[in-house]
Protein backbone atom coordinates (compact mmCIF):
# COMPACT_ATOMS: atom_id res chain seq x y z
CA UNK A 1 0.00 0.00 0.00
CA UNK A 2 2.85 2.38 0.88
CA UNK A 3 4.53 1.50 -2.41
CA UNK A 4 1.37 2.30 -4.36
CA UNK A 5 0.87 5.58 -2.50
CA UNK A 6 4.51 6.54 -3.12
CA UNK A 7 4.07 5.67 -6.79
CA UNK A 8 0.98 7.90 -7.07
CA UNK A 9 2.57 10.79 -5.13
CA UNK A 10 5.64 10.74 -7.38
CA UNK A 11 3.58 10.52 -10.58
CA UNK A 12 1.03 13.21 -9.75
CA UNK A 13 2.46 15.51 -7.06
CA UNK A 14 6.21 15.58 -7.72
CA UNK A 15 6.53 15.08 -11.46
CA UNK A 16 5.81 18.21 -13.52
CA UNK A 17 3.43 18.55 -16.47
CA UNK A 18 5.41 17.71 -19.61
CA UNK A 19 5.69 20.67 -22.03
CA UNK A 20 4.81 19.02 -25.38
CA UNK A 21 2.67 16.02 -24.35
CA UNK A 22 0.82 17.56 -21.43
CA UNK A 23 -0.40 15.46 -18.51
CA UNK A 24 -0.82 12.33 -20.63
CA UNK A 25 2.96 11.90 -20.26
CA UNK A 26 2.27 10.89 -16.63
CA UNK A 27 1.32 7.47 -18.01
CA UNK A 28 5.08 6.97 -18.54
CA UNK A 29 5.56 6.77 -14.75
CA UNK A 30 3.64 3.51 -14.80
CA UNK A 31 4.35 2.24 -18.35
CA UNK A 32 8.18 2.40 -18.22
CA UNK A 33 8.55 0.79 -14.75
CA UNK A 34 6.10 -1.97 -15.74
CA UNK A 35 8.12 -2.85 -18.85
CA UNK A 36 11.48 -2.67 -17.05
CA UNK A 37 10.14 -4.78 -14.15
CA UNK A 38 8.94 -7.35 -16.72
CA UNK A 39 12.52 -7.46 -18.16
CA UNK A 40 13.64 -8.22 -14.61
CA UNK A 41 10.97 -10.91 -14.24
CA UNK A 42 11.92 -12.67 -17.47
CA UNK A 43 15.64 -12.38 -16.65
CA UNK A 44 15.03 -14.05 -13.27
CA UNK A 45 12.85 -16.67 -15.00
CA UNK A 46 15.64 -17.49 -17.51
CA UNK A 47 18.31 -17.81 -14.80
CA UNK A 48 16.04 -19.92 -12.56
CA UNK A 49 15.14 -22.14 -15.55
CA UNK A 50 18.83 -22.65 -16.32
CA UNK A 51 19.47 -23.56 -12.67
CA UNK A 52 16.56 -26.01 -12.81
CA UNK A 53 17.90 -27.73 -15.94
CA UNK A 54 21.36 -28.10 -14.35
CA UNK A 55 20.41 -29.07 -10.77
CA UNK A 56 16.78 -30.24 -11.07
CA UNK A 57 15.99 -28.11 -8.04
CA UNK A 58 12.18 -27.74 -7.59
CA UNK A 59 12.79 -24.41 -5.79
CA UNK A 60 14.29 -22.96 -8.98
CA UNK A 61 11.29 -24.17 -10.96
CA UNK A 62 8.90 -22.55 -8.48
CA UNK A 63 10.82 -19.27 -8.76
CA UNK A 64 10.65 -19.45 -12.58
CA UNK A 65 6.91 -20.19 -12.45
CA UNK A 66 6.17 -17.31 -10.05
CA UNK A 67 8.39 -14.89 -11.95
CA UNK A 68 6.72 -15.84 -15.24
CA UNK A 69 3.26 -15.23 -13.82
CA UNK A 70 4.12 -11.78 -12.46
CA UNK A 71 6.13 -10.97 -15.62
CA UNK A 72 3.19 -11.77 -17.90
CA UNK A 73 0.94 -9.56 -15.81
CA UNK A 74 3.47 -6.69 -15.89
CA UNK A 75 4.21 -6.90 -19.61
CA UNK A 76 0.47 -7.16 -20.39
CA UNK A 77 -0.15 -4.03 -18.34
CA UNK A 78 2.85 -2.36 -19.97
CA UNK A 79 1.38 -3.02 -23.43
CA UNK A 80 -2.07 -1.81 -22.34
CA UNK A 81 -0.80 1.40 -20.70
CA UNK A 82 1.44 2.07 -23.72
CA UNK A 83 -1.53 1.65 -25.99
CA UNK A 84 -3.60 4.06 -23.86
CA UNK A 85 -0.75 6.59 -24.08
CA UNK A 86 -0.39 5.99 -27.85
CA UNK A 87 -3.96 6.94 -28.76
CA UNK A 88 -3.75 10.65 -27.79
CA UNK A 89 -0.04 10.95 -28.63
CA UNK A 90 0.39 8.96 -31.86
CA UNK A 91 -3.26 8.98 -32.87
CA UNK A 92 -3.53 5.19 -32.82
CA UNK A 93 -3.97 2.47 -30.18
CA UNK A 94 -1.58 0.09 -31.93
CA UNK A 95 0.89 -0.07 -34.80
CA UNK A 96 2.91 -3.05 -36.02
CA UNK A 97 6.31 -1.44 -35.59
CA UNK A 98 9.32 -3.45 -34.42
CA UNK A 99 9.09 -2.51 -30.71
CA UNK A 100 5.37 -3.16 -30.37
CA UNK A 101 5.48 -6.34 -32.42
CA UNK A 102 8.47 -7.79 -30.52
CA UNK A 103 6.90 -7.00 -27.14
CA UNK A 104 3.60 -8.57 -28.29
CA UNK A 105 5.56 -11.72 -29.25
CA UNK A 106 7.22 -11.67 -25.81
CA UNK A 107 3.81 -11.47 -24.13
CA UNK A 108 2.36 -14.31 -26.24
CA UNK A 109 5.42 -16.54 -25.66
CA UNK A 110 5.22 -16.19 -21.88
CA UNK A 111 1.47 -16.61 -21.96
CA UNK A 112 2.19 -19.87 -23.78
CA UNK A 113 4.73 -20.68 -21.07
CA UNK A 114 2.00 -20.42 -18.40
CA UNK A 115 -0.47 -22.41 -20.52
CA UNK A 116 2.14 -25.14 -21.08
CA UNK A 117 2.50 -25.50 -17.30
CA UNK A 118 -1.22 -26.02 -17.00
CA UNK A 119 -1.49 -28.59 -19.81
CA UNK A 120 1.21 -31.10 -18.73
CA UNK A 121 0.17 -33.24 -15.79
CA UNK A 122 3.58 -34.65 -14.86
CA UNK A 123 5.19 -31.83 -12.79
CA UNK A 124 8.76 -32.90 -13.61
CA UNK A 125 8.11 -32.94 -17.35
CA UNK A 126 6.20 -29.63 -17.18
CA UNK A 127 9.10 -28.03 -15.33
CA UNK A 128 11.64 -29.33 -17.90
CA UNK A 129 9.67 -28.21 -20.98
CA UNK A 130 8.85 -24.85 -19.41
CA UNK A 131 12.49 -24.26 -18.47
CA UNK A 132 13.52 -24.70 -22.11
CA UNK A 133 10.69 -22.46 -23.36
CA UNK A 134 11.46 -19.85 -20.67
CA UNK A 135 15.11 -19.60 -21.75
CA UNK A 136 14.25 -19.45 -25.48
CA UNK A 137 11.56 -16.79 -24.90
CA UNK A 138 13.99 -14.67 -22.82
CA UNK A 139 16.09 -14.22 -25.99
CA UNK A 140 13.32 -11.88 -27.15
CA UNK A 141 14.03 -9.42 -24.29
CA UNK A 142 17.18 -7.89 -25.90
CA UNK A 143 15.33 -7.91 -29.23
CA UNK A 144 12.53 -5.84 -27.64
CA UNK A 145 14.98 -3.42 -26.05
CA UNK A 146 17.23 -2.86 -29.08
CA UNK A 147 14.49 -3.02 -31.73
CA UNK A 148 14.19 0.79 -31.61
CA UNK A 149 17.85 1.05 -32.69
CA UNK A 150 17.86 -1.81 -35.21
CA UNK A 151 14.70 -0.82 -37.10
CA UNK A 152 12.86 2.42 -37.87
CA UNK A 153 10.05 2.50 -35.34
CA UNK A 154 7.30 4.85 -34.27
CA UNK A 155 8.22 4.03 -30.67
CA UNK A 156 10.87 6.37 -29.31
CA UNK A 157 14.31 5.10 -28.17
CA UNK A 158 14.76 4.16 -24.48
CA UNK A 159 14.84 7.05 -22.00
CA UNK A 160 16.61 5.34 -19.11
CA UNK A 161 18.58 2.30 -20.22
CA UNK A 162 20.73 3.82 -22.96
CA UNK A 163 24.35 4.92 -23.46
CA UNK A 164 24.91 8.36 -21.94
CA UNK A 165 22.09 8.04 -19.44
CA UNK A 166 18.89 10.06 -19.11
CA UNK A 167 18.90 13.29 -21.15
CA UNK A 168 15.72 14.87 -19.73
CA UNK A 169 15.02 16.99 -16.67
CA UNK A 170 15.80 15.61 -13.20
CA UNK A 171 12.23 16.49 -12.16
CA UNK A 172 11.11 13.76 -14.58
CA UNK A 173 14.01 11.39 -13.89
CA UNK A 174 13.51 11.12 -10.10
CA UNK A 175 9.81 10.17 -10.15
CA UNK A 176 10.64 7.66 -12.88
CA UNK A 177 13.46 6.12 -10.80
CA UNK A 178 11.36 6.04 -7.60
CA UNK A 179 8.53 4.32 -9.48
CA UNK A 180 11.01 1.90 -11.04
CA UNK A 181 12.24 0.91 -7.56
CA UNK A 182 8.62 0.67 -6.34
CA UNK A 183 7.68 -1.71 -9.16
CA UNK A 184 10.85 -3.78 -8.65
CA UNK A 185 9.92 -4.13 -4.95
CA UNK A 186 6.33 -4.96 -5.86
CA UNK A 187 7.63 -7.62 -8.26
CA UNK A 188 9.86 -9.09 -5.51
CA UNK A 189 6.98 -9.12 -3.02
CA UNK A 190 4.49 -10.77 -5.39
CA UNK A 191 7.03 -13.38 -6.51
CA UNK A 192 7.99 -14.20 -2.90
CA UNK A 193 4.33 -14.65 -2.00
CA UNK A 194 3.64 -16.78 -5.09
CA UNK A 195 6.70 -18.97 -4.46
CA UNK A 196 5.54 -19.56 -0.86
CA UNK A 197 2.12 -20.53 -2.17
CA UNK A 198 3.56 -22.90 -4.80
CA UNK A 199 5.71 -24.57 -2.13
CA UNK A 200 2.71 -25.00 0.16
CA UNK A 201 0.66 -26.46 -2.75
CA UNK A 202 3.46 -28.92 -3.53
CA UNK A 203 3.64 -29.98 0.13
CA UNK A 204 -0.14 -30.37 0.31
CA UNK A 205 -0.29 -32.64 -2.76
CA UNK A 206 2.80 -34.71 -1.76
CA UNK B 1 -1.71 19.50 -26.49
CA UNK B 2 -4.83 18.74 -24.39
CA UNK B 3 -4.22 17.01 -21.09
CA UNK B 4 -6.29 13.90 -21.80
CA UNK B 5 -6.90 13.16 -18.13
CA UNK B 6 -9.30 10.39 -19.13
CA UNK B 7 -6.44 8.43 -20.70
CA UNK B 8 -4.27 9.00 -17.61
CA UNK B 9 -7.08 7.78 -15.33
CA UNK B 10 -7.68 4.75 -17.58
CA UNK B 11 -4.00 3.73 -17.51
CA UNK B 12 -3.63 4.10 -13.73
CA UNK B 13 -7.06 2.62 -13.04
CA UNK B 14 -6.39 -0.44 -15.20
CA UNK B 15 -3.01 -1.02 -13.55
CA UNK B 16 -4.48 -0.67 -10.05
CA UNK B 17 -7.43 -2.97 -10.91
CA UNK B 18 -5.23 -5.74 -12.35
CA UNK B 19 -2.76 -5.58 -9.45
CA UNK B 20 -5.64 -5.69 -6.97
CA UNK B 21 -7.18 -8.65 -8.82
CA UNK B 22 -3.86 -10.57 -8.67
CA UNK B 23 -3.41 -9.67 -5.00
CA UNK B 24 -6.90 -10.98 -4.14
CA UNK B 25 -6.31 -14.11 -6.25
CA UNK B 26 -3.18 -14.90 -4.23
CA UNK B 27 -5.02 -14.27 -0.95
CA UNK B 28 -7.91 -16.52 -2.06
CA UNK B 29 -5.53 -19.34 -2.99
CA UNK B 30 -3.77 -18.99 0.37
CA UNK B 31 -7.10 -19.21 2.23
CA UNK B 32 -8.16 -22.28 0.21
CA UNK B 33 -4.86 -23.99 0.95
CA UNK B 34 -5.16 -23.21 4.67
CA UNK B 35 -8.66 -24.71 4.65
CA UNK B 36 -7.43 -27.87 2.89
CA UNK B 37 -4.52 -28.22 5.32
CA UNK B 38 -6.80 -27.71 8.31
CA UNK B 39 -9.17 -30.37 6.94
CA UNK B 40 -6.46 -32.95 6.40
CA UNK B 41 -5.27 -32.53 9.99
CA UNK B 42 -8.60 -33.82 11.28
CA UNK B 43 -7.83 -37.45 12.02
CA UNK B 44 -10.14 -40.40 11.67
CA UNK B 45 -10.24 -40.68 15.46
CA UNK B 46 -11.40 -37.09 15.77
CA UNK B 47 -14.05 -37.68 13.14
CA UNK B 48 -15.33 -40.74 14.98
CA UNK B 49 -16.02 -38.63 18.06
CA UNK B 50 -18.25 -36.30 16.04
CA UNK B 51 -21.99 -37.01 16.17
CA UNK B 52 -23.26 -39.10 13.28
CA UNK B 53 -24.80 -37.02 10.49
CA UNK B 54 -27.47 -39.68 9.84
CA UNK B 55 -28.58 -39.80 13.46
CA UNK B 56 -27.64 -43.46 13.86
CA UNK B 57 -25.54 -44.26 16.92
CA UNK B 58 -21.93 -45.05 16.09
CA UNK B 59 -20.88 -48.54 17.15
CA UNK B 60 -18.42 -48.58 20.00
CA UNK B 61 -15.02 -49.87 18.90
CA UNK B 62 -14.59 -53.49 19.86
CA UNK B 63 -11.97 -54.22 22.52
CA UNK B 64 -11.16 -57.47 20.67
CA UNK B 65 -8.82 -57.68 17.73
CA UNK B 66 -10.06 -59.72 14.73
CA UNK B 67 -7.74 -62.60 15.66
CA UNK B 68 -9.33 -63.00 19.08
Amino acid sequence: MVRVLGWLVMAFAVAPREVTQGNVQRIMYVHVPLILASYLAFGVLAVASLVYLVRRDPGADRLAHASGEVGVMFVGLGIATGSIWGKPTWGTWWTWDARLTSVAILFVMYLGYLLLRGTIEDPERAARYCAVLGIVAALDVPLVHFSVYWWRTLHQPPSLMKPGGFAGSSSILWPLLVNLVAFALLYAYLVARRVRLLRAEAEATA
Amino acid sequence: MPDNWGFVAAAYGLTAAVLLWYWRRLAKKERELERVNAGSETTVAERSREPSKTGHPRPEPSPRTPLQ
